[in-house]
């Protein structure tokens, strides 16, 4: 999951990866992340519920729900800590929390709030150090109960940044053993996040998060001992996604979207065969048609050195719509043209149309301008559907 | 070595419905005798079909272009030349 960030030169990419206790199917961590479409914000909470199973999954879903809502609704930090620590059930013997969590809020500018109550502290990396972060604790008041500690910090998010989200799953694993006798703890799992940065500075938030909890069940020697969680928010580079279709209305401008194709900074689609003609024929790269016969029902891609992939034209495009409106998984499907699209489109923050309008010259054919009208639809429609359901960014531009 | 034949198929939208499909698979049902004598190749389009009364699909085989191609066709063609 990622969303655009407002700062066009910087998204915010959300992921997470989990396991769950022993073989308990519930887990008693819970991440939730949400995106407020109209103030640009994501909040994400990361809660634990006390021990493992179906109660613990219950109490931290609540958790994490109210976390998010409180959050929401409240500017200020302090109080959405407030009203969760009222609302949250305390264990009659243990007289803890039934559950302890982390919340983090990114607004439209990247200003971070983040507010912790007895979970593992949050990281933040940034260019292969972790930073130290100020935290401010207050006291949170709670009828008939002990006050509660609750962490609070803020800060500044610098496009590459991450904040990783850890439960006690990750700082706890290896718990006993001869090399950790106390656990990996969070300053260790910092200095792992560390290298794995160092060896790979793009890596995804979906990769991080997964690389973490696979060393902490390592630690366990290969066993979930409680549930193991992490959350990765990471402010990165929007990935860029040119798709070209439909020749350009004035055949002057052939030159001009022949330089779009060779300058756009991501990757590109060419989507139409008379399109990639008139690139091929202004950048002088030859186009192979790849005789794959995966589906029947489309037209074979097509190769060019300089452009990520070349598609047959309103076939094509109208099945990634279809495939995008039953929101399928590219991983589900016969890897034909279309489907090599929807998976380009699915990698993408920022995703950029433009449509060629040119009808066929030759034709006095009254019937053509419906095929023109037919790419502008399905081009809207996928736009949309990519907007609404993806949380993409998009732009159609007509030529 | 070079071969007799050069056949490009158009994959474009047009010949693409208009039958050109079947003759992706031209390379598995071509005879023996004839598969050494050709080399294939695809297009996106061979520009023929913006002709007026264009009749898709076309194949090309060395600079001959075929209209309302087919495989019996193109068959027939490679043996009478
Ligand atoms: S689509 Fe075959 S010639 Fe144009």
């Amino acid at each position: 999951m990622s969303f655009p960030s407002n700062i066009s030169d910087c998204c915010v990419e959300v992921d997470f990866h989990q396991k769950n206790c022993g073989k308990q199917r519930t887990g008693g961590d819970v991440f939730l992340s949400r995106k407020l479409k109209a103030q640009q914000r994501v909040i994400s909470v990361l809660s634990d519920g006390l021990g493992s199973g179906i109660k613990a999954g219950v109490l931290a879903t609540l958790t994490a729900v109210m976390g998010i809502n409180y959050m929401s609704s409240f500017r200020d930090p302090a109080k959405a800590a407030r009203s969760i620590m009222d609302t949250l059930p305390v264990c009659s013997q243990r007289h803890i929390s039934y559950s302890t969590f982390s919340m983090v809020d990114v607004d439209f500018e990247n200003d971070v709030r983040i507010v912790e109550y007895d979970n593992p502290p949050v990281m933040v990396a940034r260019e292969n150090e972790i930073i130290n972060l100020q935290r401010q604790q207050i006291e949170v008041a709670r009828t008939g109960k002990e006050p509660a500690p609750i962490l609070l910090a803020d800060f500044h998010a610098l496009p590459g940044d991450r904040i990783i989200m850890i439960s006690d799953g990750v700082s706890q694993s290896g718990i006993g053993s001869n090399s950790m006798p106390f656990g990996w703890g969070a300053d260790k799992a910092g200095e792992y996040v560390k290298t794995l940065i160092v060896k790979d500075p793009k890596i995804s938030a979906h990769d991080l998060a997964t690389a973490i909890v696979e060393k902490a069940w390592l630690n366990n020697g290969g066993k979930a001992l409680d549930d193991i969680t992490c959350g990765v928010i990471y402010f990165r580079q929007p990935r860029k996604l040119l798709i070209m279709t439909g020749p350009p209305y004035d055949q002057r401008k052939d030159v001009m979207l022949a330089e779009l194709a060779k300058n756009f900074p991501g990757k590109k689609i060419i989507c139409g065969g008379t399109t990639a003609n008139i690139v091929s024929r202004e950048t002088g790269q030859p186009v192979h048609v790849l005789f794959e016969r995966i589906d029947p029902d489309l037209p074979p891609g097509a190769a060019m050195e300089g452009v990520d992939l070349i598609t047959e034209g309103i076939l094509t495009v109208g099945r990634v719509a279809k495939y995008l409106e039953d929101k399928r998984d590219p991983d589900n499907l016969p890897q034909n043209p279309a489907t090599k699209i929807l998976r380009l489109m699915l990698n993408s923050d920022i995703i950029d149309f433009v449509v060629g309008t040119r009808v066929n010259e030759f034709h006095q054919d009254p019937n053509m301008p419906v095929e023109l009208e037919i790419r502008r639809n399905v081009i809207k429609k996928i736009a949309a559907l990519l907007e609404d359901q993806q949380l993409k960014e998009t732009s159609i531009q007509y030529i | 070595m070079e071969k007799k034949f050069k056949i490009t198929i158009c994959s474009g939208t047009t010949c693409y419905v208009l039958g050109g499909a079947h003759l992706m698979m031209l390379e598995d049902v071509l005879p023996d005798d004839l598969k050494e004598k050709v080399e294939i190749i695809g297009s996106t389009c061979l520009q023929a079909c913006h002709g007026e009364n264009a009749r898709a699909p076309f194949v090309r085989i060395n600079d001959y272009l075929m209209e309302n191609a087919s495989i019996p066709k193109i068959v027939e063609y490679l043996r009478t030349h």
